[in-house]
C-alpha cells in the first residue's frame, strides 16, 4: 500500500459521496441508519444516567422521563435509624449520588484506580523506553534475538496467563496488594515495539551530536529521545490508562475481600452484589462516576484518544 | 557506535521482566496442566493427560467450547461487518460524520463491567426499558411478525436468564461494545485508499457504488480487514466481564454462557483446581497464538493484491 502516494484531498470526503447539495434520498437514508445505530449505542448510557437521577419508585415503574420528577421521598434506612420522618425526606438525584459515595468508599476506589494506572504507565515507560532505544539505535550482539523475543511476546495476551501469574504471586505472598495489581503489567512489549518503531525514525545525527557533546547514553535517552517521543508516549499513555482503568478480570483475581485495595470496577461489582430494590439509583450513580472520567476526557480530546486506543492497529 | 556496555542496562530490565512475567507463566501453565496441583497443597501428583482428556470429553467443557465458539463466531463477523458498514456510511456522508464517530466509539471507552450492569437493567424482564419499549409496539403493524406477536401474548423473552437467548444476548453486548473500535480502524484504512483508483475504476466501467466497493475499497482494505478480524477474534475469545457480571455462579442458564476465561476463573480461582485451569489456559493460548500467527502469515502474503 505504501507505494501508492496519498492524495491531498483524501480526508473526510469519501468514496461514494454524491456531488450535489440538494436533498438526496440516499443521504437521508444513510443518516436514518446512522441515527438508529446511535440510539442503540446510546441506550445504556441513557439508562445509566437517567436512573442515577431517579427515585426507586420511578425506576420500578419505569416512569418520570429522563430526570424523574425529583420529588422527595422517604429514606427508609434513615427512618430505621430512628430519626424524624421529616428529616428523612430526600431528593432522588442528591440521594443517589451521596449514597454512592457514603455506602462504599468510592473516593478510595477512585484514588486506587488513579494510583494503579499511573504506576503501571510510569513503570512501563521506565522499562520500555531504554529497551526501545537500545533496539533502535545501538548495535550490539544479540540485538536481533532480543527483538525477535519482543515480537514473540506480542503474541501473549496477559489475561490468558493470569492463572500461572496468580500462582506465582500467591507463592510470593503478594496477592491482595498494590504490587499484585501492578506487577503483571510492568512489561509492555507493545510499548517497546511501538517506541522502537518511533525511534527508528529519529535521525542518527541527533544522537551523534549529543554524544559529541559528551552526553552519556543514559542521559541521551531521557534528555534527547524522550522529548522527541512525546506524541507517541501520549498515545501510549491513553492506550495504557484506558485499558487498566477499565480492567476488571485481573483485579478480580488478585484482590479478594480487602476493600481498601478495590479498583473502581471492583467497587462497582461489590455494590451490585448487595444491591436491593432501593439501591438501583445509587448503583447507577456509582457506575456513572466510574465511567465519567474517561468519557469526559475522550469527549475533550477525541482525536488523541482514538489515536491512542487504535495504536495497536499500527503493528 | 559506542563500545560501552550501556545496552545491557537498557535491555536488561525488559528482558528480565519478559522472561519472568510472560515466558515463565507459559512454562508453569504447561507443566501444571499435567498435574492435579492445588494452591496450599505441599505437592502435586503427575496425572499425565488426564486434565486434557477431561477437557475434550466431559460435557461441561463441551458446553464451554460451545459457548465460546458461539460467542466468537457471532461477535467477530457482526462487529467487523458493522464496523465496516459504519465506517463506509460515515465516510460517505457529507455532514455529522465526526458526531456519529464519537457516539459509536463511546462503548469502547466505557468500563465494560459498568455497562454490563446497566445492560442487565435495561434487559430486565419487568422493569427493563427494552421489554417495556417492545410492549409499546403491541397492537401495531409489528404484530404481523410472528415472533413479536408471540412476545405480546406470552411476554417478551427474559433475555439473560432464558437459555435460548442468553448467549446471543451476551454476544449482542459484545458487538455493541466492540464495533466502534473496528469502525475507527476502518476509517483510518479508508483515508489511505487513493482517490485516483476510484476514477480509474469508473473509467473501466465500474458505475455503481457496489462495483467501486468490490473493485477498489474492499481489496485496498485487505490489510485492515486482516488486522481487524484478528484483533476481534482475540478480544472476543477473552470475554469475561459481562459473563461474570451476569452469572457470577455457574456460567448462565444450563451453562450456556460458560466461556473459556470464565471457566479458567471458576475452576482455578474459585474451586482451586489449578491443574484443570492450567490445561484450559494452554488450550486457550494455542487458539490465540494460532490466530495471531495466521494473521502475520496473511499480512506477509500481501492480501491486498490477491
Amino acid at each position: 500500500m505504501s507505494d501508492l502516494s496519498l492524495p491531498a484531498n483524501g480526508t473526510a470526503s469519501g468514496a461514494f459521496s454524491v456531488p450535489s447539495f440538494r436533498f438526496s434520498a440516499t443521504e437521508t437514508l444513510k443518516h436514518l441508519v446512522l441515527i438508529l445505530g446511535s440510539l442503540i449505542v446510546l441506550l445504556p448510557f441513557y439508562v445509566m444516567l437517567s436512573y442515577s437521577f431517579k427515585s426507586p419508585a420511578e425506576i420500578m415503574q419505569n416512569i418520570g422521563g429522563f430526570f424523574g420528577a425529583q420529588e422527595s421521598f422517604r429514606d427508609d434506612y434513615c427512618v430505621k435509624l430512628g430519626k424524624d420522618i421529616a428529616d428523612c425526606m430526600v431528593t432522588p438525584a442528591i440521594y443517589n449520588y451521596t449514597t454512592a459515595f457514603h455506602k462504599a468508599p468510592l473516593v478510595r476506589y477512585l484514588l486506587n484506580g488513579v494510583i494503579i494506572t499511573a504506576s503501571i504507565f510510569f513503570i512501563q515507560v521506565l522499562v520500555a523506553l531504554p529497551c526501545a532505544y537500545a533496539l533502535a539505535k545501538l548495535r550490539f550482539w544479540g540485538r536481533e534475538a532480543v527483538f525477535g523475543l519482543v515480537l514473540f511476546c506480542l503474541l501473549i495476551p496477559v489475561h490468558a496467563i493470569a492463572l500461572p501469574l496468580y500462582i506465582m504471586l500467591a507463592k510470593l505472598g503478594l496477592t491482595n496488594s498494590y504490587a499484585a495489581l501492578v506487577i503483571p503489567w510492568t512489561i509492555s512489549v507493545f510499548g517497546i515495539f511501538l517506541m522502537r518503531q518511533f525511534f527508528m525514525t529519529v535521525p542518527d545525527d541527533l544522537i551523534d551530536a549529543a554524544r559529541m557533546d559528551g552526553m552519556s547514553e543514559f542521559s541521551i535517552i531521557w534528555n534527547v529521545m524522550l522529548p522527541t517521543a512525546v506524541p507517541a508516549l501520549l498515545a501510549f499513555a491513553i492506550f495504557s490508562v484506558v485499558a487498566h482503568w477499565n480492567d476488571y478480570f485481573w483485579p478480580r483475581i488478585v484482590i479478594t475481600g480487602n476493600r481498601d485495595l478495590f479498583t473502581p470496577p471492583l467497587g462497582l461489582r461489590e455494590f451490585k452484589g448487595d444491591a436491593d430494590g432501593d439501591n438501583f439509583g445509587p448503583m447507577m450513580a456509582t457506575a456513572t462516576v466510574i465511567v465519567a472520567p474517561l468519557i469526559i476526557a475522550f469527549l475533550i480530546a477525541q482525536r488523541r484518544f482514538i489515536e491512542g486506543i487504535t495504536l495497536s492497529g499500527m503493528k | 557506535m559506542p563500545s560501552s556496555r550501556a545496552h545491557w542496562w537498557f535491555i536488561g530490565p525488559a528482558l528480565f521482566l519478559m522472561a519472568v512475567i510472560l515466558l515463565m507463566p507459559i512454562g508453569i501453565a504447561g507443566v501444571m496442566s499435567f498435574t492435579n496441583y492445588s494452591l496450599g497443597n505441599p505437592g502435586a501428583d503427575w496425572v499425565g493427560l488426564e486434565n486434557y482428556e477431561k477437557i475434550f470429553t466431559r460435557s461441561t467443557y463441551q458446553k464451554m467450547f460451545g459457548a465460546t465458539f458461539r460467542y466468537v463466531f457471532v461477535v467477530v463477523p457482526l462487529s467487523v461487518g458493522l464496523g465496516l458498514g459504519a465506517a463506509l456510511l460515515i465516510n460517505s456522508t457529507k455532514r455529522f460524520g465526526d458526531f456519529y464517530k464519537t457516539i459509536y466509539f463511546l462503548p469502547v471507552m466505557a468500563a465494560l463491567i459498568a455497562m454490563a450492569i446497566v445492560w442487565e437493567f435495561a434487559l430486565h424482564p419487568t422493569i427493563g426499558i427494552v421489554n417495556s419499549t417492545l410492549e409499546k409496539g403491541c397492537g401495531t403493524v409489528l404484530e404481523s411478525w410472528s415472533w413479536f406477536s408471540q412476545g405480546c401474548d406470552r411476554g417478551f423473552p427474559l433475555w439473560l436468564t432464558d437459555r435460548d437467548y442468553a448467549i446471543w444476548t451476551v454476544a449482542f453486548i459484545g458487538v455493541w461494545q466492540g464495533f466502534g473500535f473496528n469502525m475507527v480502524l476502518y476509517l483510518a484504512g479508508l483515508t489511505s485508499v487513493p482517490r485516483e483508483l476510484y476514477q480509474a475504476a469508473e473509467m473501466d466501467g465500474a458505475k455503481s457504488a457496489w462495483e467501486r466497493f468490490r473493485l477498489v475499497t474492499w481489496p485496498m482494505l485487505g490489510p485492515t480487514t486482516v488486522f481487524v478480524v484478528t484483533i476481534s477474534f482475540i478480544r472476543s475469545f477473552q470475554v469475561f466481564d459481562t459473563v461474570e457480571a451476569f452469572y457470577p455462579q455457574g456460567g448462565g442458564p444450563s451453562k450456556s454462557v460458560y466461556v473459556m476465561m470464565f471457566a479458567i476463573y471458576e475452576k482455578a480461582i474459585q474451586q482451586n483446581l489449578m491443574g484443570i485451569g492450567a490445561a484450559i489456559t494452554v488450550v486457550f493460548l494455542v487458539f490465540v497464538m494460532f490466530l495471531t500467527l495466521a494473521q502475520r502469515w496473511l499480512v506477509e502474503k500481501r492480501v491486498h493484491y490477491s
